[in-house]
């Protein structure tokens, strides 16, 4: 009982990371039709920024916020540099962009950072707490807590601010949004800033727990895509949702069968969503086939 | 007329060039080189079969060249088979293995493909280096014998060069066919318009599902013959990086076009081997090149896709009309 506790608290606890990385997949999917191969290396961006700025003696919440803000600006660069200049054509090309910003991000980050290993200070150092035996690390109520405030303060502006109206009317209909008076380019660039901001909390909030490195991106990047495709893409509370799921299974995987097999779980859902349910466990029946 | 003189005897004199290679090559080395560029070569024709053709992406073609190579590694150390069935076999398990991932991510509209290939290449890797008992884990596998047909042994590199051109020769002949004739066609047409497509008939899953296969067959047979021709294999030639190297040399090369692609394996794979090639460039050059050249395929790859998407086959066939760029 206490292990399946322990195994949830685990599960959890990579879900929200998930959900992060999985919102920052959704929120460009809604506004420019094409998934985002980048967004993993905004996760590798913040961890590796946080630790860089750590190390010139900055408040640790201030370099957490420095780190996610320069990282929301590099999204938007990139959006600007090379996404833009395609207008809203054929989303392979989106693909094929993004696929290449994600090499150049890579590597960039590789000669400025070296190829180490690097670790982020705890937020709150001190012991582990007792959850009816389930020990739980206080990163870990980090972890869930920002993960929370992120998705409330998202739901907050999608739902009531103009900014978010905006937002919502691009990716419902980018031309009809433009005739009303949205500046729908913007929007894409914002969507991105927003995105890679997301997948930088993520990195940034977890790196005490993982450590980062230049090339942890991939990986993160493909595990928040099967979460977000395990929700149903598109739809922010579903890519939560998957997120959560999909850690889950990870840690339930890693606990009972064997820790190898976690790193496959998440390819085995995203093969299978596909195959079985392609609009996701809260999506539609019958959208988006061919 | 002359254009046309020029396009049908262009393929004939590469073919010469390449024919004759080891008699004009003393260095042993160079020849090595020469050998893998034809290795590249055959990954990327099924790759520019499939992003050129029918429009999808893979980011995980290495593991099919692994899932090829480690193959005929073991079947011809472990099960003493033929090398020719072991090469046959290699071909056939990276087949299975694209059918399986292709099946659930072509069904569905859209670009899941890619992002399905970027996973089973990271997958790869993981069973490549934990699976030890099966593929002797970080430390490779070594021992594996030179290919063979009946008592001949390709043994020499220029026997080795012949073998593996060969079948980059016979590759190359059906891909060209194929690509002119109706599958090419339906290929083309779901490129342009999947929709225009499928009114028109055509099996938009299953054009796709089989570029995908025929892709990553190739691929196997490309590891198989790596495999055999360096003896020795470790996770660490089939990467997601791999992957990235073959999808750049492919996106580079240009769609609709084989001889573009072809182009662009053969000189970025040069480019790597670049002080052995030209005399009076330095090994340090050459190793600056190799660091950096991860980051000159992603700024290629966003370069061509927003400047001349059709690459430099595209580029080429604008020049050759007389369109202005």
């Amino acid at each position: 009982m206490t292990d399946l506790l322990q195994f949830l608290v685990a599960g959890l606890k990579s879900g929200a990371i998930y959900a992060l990385v999985a919102l920052g997949f959704t929120i460009v999917y809604a506004a420019t039709g094409a998934i985002n191969f980048a967004q993993g290396e905004f996760y590798m961006l913040g961890g590796m920024f946080g630790v860089w700025l750590a190390a010139f003696d900055l408040p640790l919440p201030v370099a957490v916020v420095c780190a996610v803000a320069l990282t929301a600006l590099i999204g938007a660069l990139f959006e600007y540099a090379a996404v833009r200049p395609l207008g809203s054509g054929d989303p392979l090309r989106i693909i094929m962009v993004t696929i290449g910003g994600s090499i150049v991000l890579r590597q960039a980050a590789l000669h400025v950072f070296g190829p180490n290993e690097k670790a982020l200070a705890l937020f709150t150092p001190g012991p582990s707490l007792n959850f009816f035996g389930a020990s739980i690390e206080r990163q870990t109520l980090w972890v869930w807590a920002l993960t929370a405030a992120a998705v409330l303060a998202l739901a907050v502006v999608y739902r009531s601010t103009a900014f978010g109206l905006a937002m919502r009317a691009t990716s419902l209909n980018r031309d009809a949004a433009r005739l009303v008076g949205v500046n729908a380019a913007f929007m894409v660039t914002a969507s991105f800033a927003l995105a890679a901001g997301l997948g930088a909390l993520g990195g940034l909030v977890v790196a005490p727990l993982t450590q980062t490195a230049f090339d942890v991106g991939a990986g993160v990047g493909v595990k928040g895509f099967s979460a977000a495709i395990l929700g149903g893409l598109g739809n922010p509370i579903a890519a939560v949702g998957g997120g959560l799921v999909l850690g889950l299974l990870e840690s339930l995987t890693a606990g009972y069968l064997h820790p190898l097999y976690k790193d496959a779980v998440a390819i085995v859902v995203l093969l299978g969503v596909l195959f079985f349910r392609p609009q996701g466990l809260l999506g539609l029946r019958g959208k988006e086939k061919v | 007329m002359v254009a046309q003189t020029v396009r049908r005897a262009a393929p004939f004199a590469a073919a010469c060039m390449v024919l004759v290679g080891p008699f004009l090559i003393e260095n042993r080395f160079l020849l090595k080189v020469f050998t893998f560029v034809g290795l590249n070569v055959l990954v990327v024709v099924g790759l520019a079969i499939l992003f050129g053709y029918a429009g999808q992406v893979s980011l995980g073609h290495a593991a099919f060249v692994g899932i090829g190579a480690y193959t005929c590694a073991i079947l011809t150390t472990r099960h003493d088979v033929e090398w020719i069935l072991a090469f046959g076999a290699a071909g056939l398990a990276a087949a299975l293995g694209g059918f399986l991932l292709a099946l659930p991510s072509l069904r569905l509209k859209g670009h899941y493909l890619a992002m399905a290939t970027l996973g089973f290449g990271e997958l790869a890797t993981l069973v490549f280096v934990e699976a030890e008992h099966v593929t002797g884990g970080v430390d490779g596998f070594a021992g594996i014998p030179f290919p063979s047909i009946g008592a001949f042994e390709f043994r020499e590199p220029s026997a080795l060069y012949w073998l593996v051109w060969g079948v980059v020769g016979v590759v190359l002949v059906l891909a060209a066919n194929m690509t002119r004739l109706r599958p090419g066609r339906a290929m083309r047409a779901l490129h342009g318009s999947e929709l225009g497509a499928m009114a028109s008939g055509v099996d938009v899953v299953g054009v796709k599902v089989r570029s995908f296969v025929m892709s990553s067959a190739l691929a196997g047979l490309s590891g198989a013959l790596y495999a055999s021709v360096v003896g020795f294999i470790s996770p660490s030639v089939f990467t997601v990086g791999a992957s990235v190297t073959f999808l750049a040399m492919t996106v580079i090369g240009g769609t609709g076009s084989l001889a573009g692609p072809l182009a662009a394996a053969a000189l970025l794979t040069l480019l790597q081997y670049v002080d052995a090639l030209i005399p009076g460039v330095s090994r340090q050059t050459a190793l600056f090149i190799q660091s950096y050249q991860a980051d000159v395929y992603g700024l290629a790859i966003i370069l061509v896709v927003i400047l001349s998407p059709k690459g430099i086959a595209g580029l080429f066939r604008r020049v050759r009309d007389g369109v202005r760029p």
